[in-house]
């Protein structure tokens, strides 16, 4: 079908194709910017509160995933524990507003700053000392498991008891409303934000870099780029941007605590999977991910009447060992191929 | 602190401390012959839990008495594990290591919240509350044979190790895969068979830890973390050190416990855990190189 | 003063002396060949004057400036660039990119790297292959990728570590052309070689190392027929060359 809508006489059609496909990075946004659309038109369609929640946590994730995808899968870092970061804005947001009264939509911006102050601290120990690989894994979920146990006996944060929104002061200056469509709204904002700053670190000099450092540090160094300073950047940015969606986390979410934030399965949900199953380190991987992963988690879990959170789990854990084994590349891997056969057909050949 | 509260907390360390060392060997038994690091470890033990468990509840049989069927079965899921899953991305990308394991480890806990539910279980046996004393001590029975139990079943999987074909075989992999392959040893085998006596050894702990706890499908988290910390301390691959750091990293928190309260002593094993990363990276055990 | 200067490196692993007091120099438009027998501590010898490692005892002077402790990618900066004797492209991302993180050495512009990547692609003969993932490439390709990716870094002098290694005779010569012109534009060649059909054509000085230690060093004439030399590597291959 495509086949004929190339060859019709229509050359409109045809330059419309070249441009989106001249390079894979191009098609990823395009199907970036048509999903997005999607999401925004869905309240259109959708009235129900229940699925316009699954959206909403879906679009967030998308944009956590993207936080992740910039560290450790530019860069191949194995930071795991990137909740710590989530939480940490979380937390700063809330008690902003809680305890000073200040509007989420400067805590958000407060939250990025605490979140990378976070990670300039993670980043400095593991370069230092030198965490390599899995010991940097295992070091970020120390630090997690440590900070859980801190912020359980800091009473200022609330302790084992967590902090909430008071849901009666609807307005936009609270970041509060009575409705949930303005929330997606916001998670489509930082998504959008989110893509935009990906592509543009993904086709620059930083970006390549980040990349070299993947695929090969020695050699990266052999060629002049100081990859402790860009292993820094890379996690830097990621902290500040997750911190940021943190602070959104936990307006949306209205209560946290810090065994439920602190915590390897939600780390699981909302950090590793989209991601993974999207494709780690491609542009659209995140997205994909995190629309096809949590509305059919929740799918499955409508299906089975026994089991709440027990589904989702087994959902989730099937999906990354599936992904693993069998698409490494993720989804995006799986469209590349497609992008691949659809290029040589338009263009006559081949590009990487 | 009184000098009898001082020994009795580090009795109680040690006991404690001697389940630690069954899953850290377990777990420093499966990276120094495969080479990764299990992120499911500790849903090994949680699986070893839920067959006491069902055990007891189901068949009436002491929790004591089914480890053997706690061996067997988990053994064979280990087996399972790695035929199917471990074995595929042994030689991959760390990251893909982590992630599929994170995922075997995910789908364990929904499963086992699907089958048992995730409201916490525990099961009271009559003598759970029974103590003997020595020496001005109480030891209660359960730690107690817990204790006993480890240290049988570490010195017997030591022995294996030490004296068995088998064991050596295993010991040589754990050396170098290349030369144990040109000797004709059939290292795939070997890594079935690690990862089964891996994942066993662990369910063994959660066994020996069940009339003492609250059983939720996420308890081999925490379990898993401390692992980590007891495996690193004790050099990465040391079956002694495994056992050594067990025992240190149970008196360190039970002595943590004491001063800062139950729910937070963990941060003095991750204090430990992060100084070890930092500055002794090979462990008690190890050599630093170059 | 040379461009490259190695002034009596010696590198220690413990008990053992890879590099023991070693002197070498490289000056612009020259090609230098570094021999030795397996072990003889040739790589060890680049790691330490490339940044990788850091000498017991020595110094690495390159253009004037002291550079012993400098990390690699200082070292790039300054104008020396190393390969690695085991190719280790960027196996994900096209070749085009590979190069073009070579390239983004001496600049920070997008469009300029680009440019300077298919100026050196094309150098290499290896403009058609720009948009294939490295990944894909065979072993005589991959040594020509890694040699472009160490020029597009614009080095004064480059290190190269076994270039051709596992190649066959008729990519050789090849690649013996490569290096050729490259000294032609200026550029400073330290070779670690074991071919000695290259050593020959295009050394024009060659320092034998034995054990870690200098053994001999002259034309590869004079090599050739140095007893020690002949000792060193049990005759056969050296002869051969000779001949």
């Amino acid at each position: 079908m495509i086949d004929m809508a190339i060859k019709s006489s229509n050359g409109f059609i045809d330059k419309v194709m070249r441009y989106i496909l001249n390079t894979w990075e191009r098609t990823q946004l395009v199907i970036c910017f048509v999903l997005v659309v999607l999401i925004a038109m869905s309240p259109l369609v959708i009235r129900s509160p229940y699925y316009i929640g699954i959206i909403i946590l879906a679009t967030l994730y998308a944009y956590i995933g993207i936080t992740w995808n910039i560290v450790a899968g530019f860069t191949g870092q194995l930071l795991i524990a990137h909740i710590i970061f989530i939480a940490f804005g979380a937390y700063t947001t809330i008690v902003l507003q809680n305890k000073f009264g200040i509007s989420p939509w400067i805590g958000l911006l407060a939250s990025g700053v605490v979140a990378a102050l976070l990670g300039v601290i993670v980043a400095f120990i593991t370069l230092r000392y030198g965490l390599k690989m899995d010991y940097f894994g295992l070091f970020t979920i120390a630090l997690m498991t440590a900070l859980r146990s801190l912020f359980l006996k800091w009473d200022f944060v609330g302790g084992g008891i967590g902090m909430w929104v008071s849901l009666a002061n609807t307005s936009f200056a609270n970041m509060i409303f009575q409705h949930k469509e303005p929330y997606l709204y916001i998670a489509l904002f930082l998504v959008v934000l989110g893509l935009f700053i990906q592509y543009r670190i993904y086709n620059s000099k930083m970006g390549r870099y980040f990349v070299a450092i993947r695929e090969d540090e020695d050699a990266a160094s052999a060629l002049g780029v100081n990859t402790a300073l860009y292993k820094t950047i890379a996690v830097v940015i990621s902290a500040t941007m997750a911190g940021i969606g943190g602070g959104f986390y936990v307006m949306y979410v209205t209560f946290i605590d810090p065994n439920q934030l602190f915590n390897l399965g939600l780390n699981v949900e909302m950090v590793m999977a989209a991601p993974i199953i999207g494709g780690l380190g491609s542009i659209a991987g995140p997205l994909l991910g995190a629309l096809l992963n949590k509305p059919l988690a929740e799918l499955i879990r409508g299906f089975l009447t026994v089991g709440t959170s027990g589904t989702s789990l087994i959902v989730y854990g099937t999906f990354l060992i599936v992904t693993i084994l069998f698409l490494p590349r993720g989804i995006a891997g799986l469209l590349q191929n497609q992008y691949n056969k659809l290029r040589i057909r338009v263009y006559g050949e081949e590009k990487g | 602190m009184s000098v009898q509260i001082f020994f009795q907390m580090l009795v109680n360390g040690l006991f404690n401390g001697s389940i630690y060392a069954l899953v850290a060997v377990g777990l420093t038994l499966i990276y120094g012959v495969l080479r990764i690091t299990n992120f499911a470890h500790g849903e090994f033990l949680m699986l070893g839990i839920y067959v006491a468990y069902w055990a007891y509840t189901m068949l009436n049989i002491d929790p004591y008495l089914s480890i053997p069927i706690a061996i067997i079965l988990v053994f064979i899921v280990g087996v399972l594990i790695q035929r199917f899953l471990v074995q595929k991305i042994l030689d991959d990308h760390p990251m893909n290591q982590i992630v599929l394991l994170v995922g075997v480890s995910t789908l364990l806990v929904g499963l086992a919240q699907i089958f048992f539910g995730a409201d916490p279980k525990s099961i009271h046996v009559p003598y759970e509350t029974e103590v003997f004393t020595l020496v001005g001590l109480r030891f209660s029975i359960p730690r107690t044979v817990a204790f006993v139990a480890s240290l049988i079943i570490a010195s017997g999987l030591f022995s294996f190790l030490q004296f068995t074909k088998t064991g050596k075989a295993i010991r040589a992999v754990s050396q170098s895969r290349a030369a144990a392959n040109l000797m004709g040893i059939d290292v795939k085998f070997i890594y079935l068979l690690t990862f089964g006596i891996g994942a066993a050894i662990t369910a063994v702990g959660g066994v020996l830890l069940a009339p003492n706890t609250r059983m939720i499908p996420s308890i081999g988290s925490g379990y898993s973390v401390i692992a980590f910390v007891v495996v690193v301390l004790g050099t990465m691959g040391n079956f002694i050190g495994a056992l050594v750091g067990g025992l240190i990293i149970g008196v360190v928190e039970t002595f943590a416990g004491f001063f800062l309260g139950s729910d937070v002593k963990i941060v003095a094993s991750m204090l430990i855990f992060i100084l070890i990363l930092l500055f002794k990276p090979e462990g008690l055990f190890g050599r630093k190189i170059g | 003063m040379a461009l490259l200067e190695v002034h009596g490196i010696t590198k220690r692993f413990g008990g053992l002396v890879a590099v023991n007091s070693l002197d070498v120099s490289v000056d612009t438009g020259h090609i230098s060949a570094l021999i030795g027998p397996n072990g003889a501590g040739k790589t060890t010898a680049f790691n330490v004057i490339a940044g990788f490692y850091q000498p017991t005892e020595g110094k690495v002077i390159f253009d004037g400036m002291d550079i012993t402790n400098m990390r690699p990618d200082q070292v790039c900066k300054l104008g020396l660039t190393r390969t690695f004797q085991v190719v280790r492209p960027f196996r994900g991302i096209t070749v085009l990119d590979n190069v073009m993180i070579g390239a983004y050495n001496r600049t920070n512009n997008d469009k300029i790297a680009r440019e300077k990547a298919y100026e050196v692609l094309k150098f290499m003969k290896m403009e058609k292959m720009a948009n294939q993932t490295a990944s894909g490439l065979p072993i005589a390709l991959r040594k020509r990728l890694e040699i472009a990716r160490a020029l597009a870094t614009e080095p004064k002098v480059i290190l190269l570590d076994e270039a051709m290694a596992g190649l066959r005779p008729t990519e050789t010569d090849e690649i013996i052309e490569v290096v050729r012109d490259i000294s032609k534009q200026g550029i400073g060649i330290l070779l670690v070689e074991h071919v000695m059909k290259v050593v020959m054509s295009l050394a024009e000085n060659v320092l034998v190392i034995h054990h870690g230690v200098k053994i001999a060093e002259g034309t590869p004439d004079e090599i050739v027929r140095n007893e020690l030399v002949i000792d060193a590597y049990l005759g056969e291959v050296v002869t051969d060359a000779a001949n």
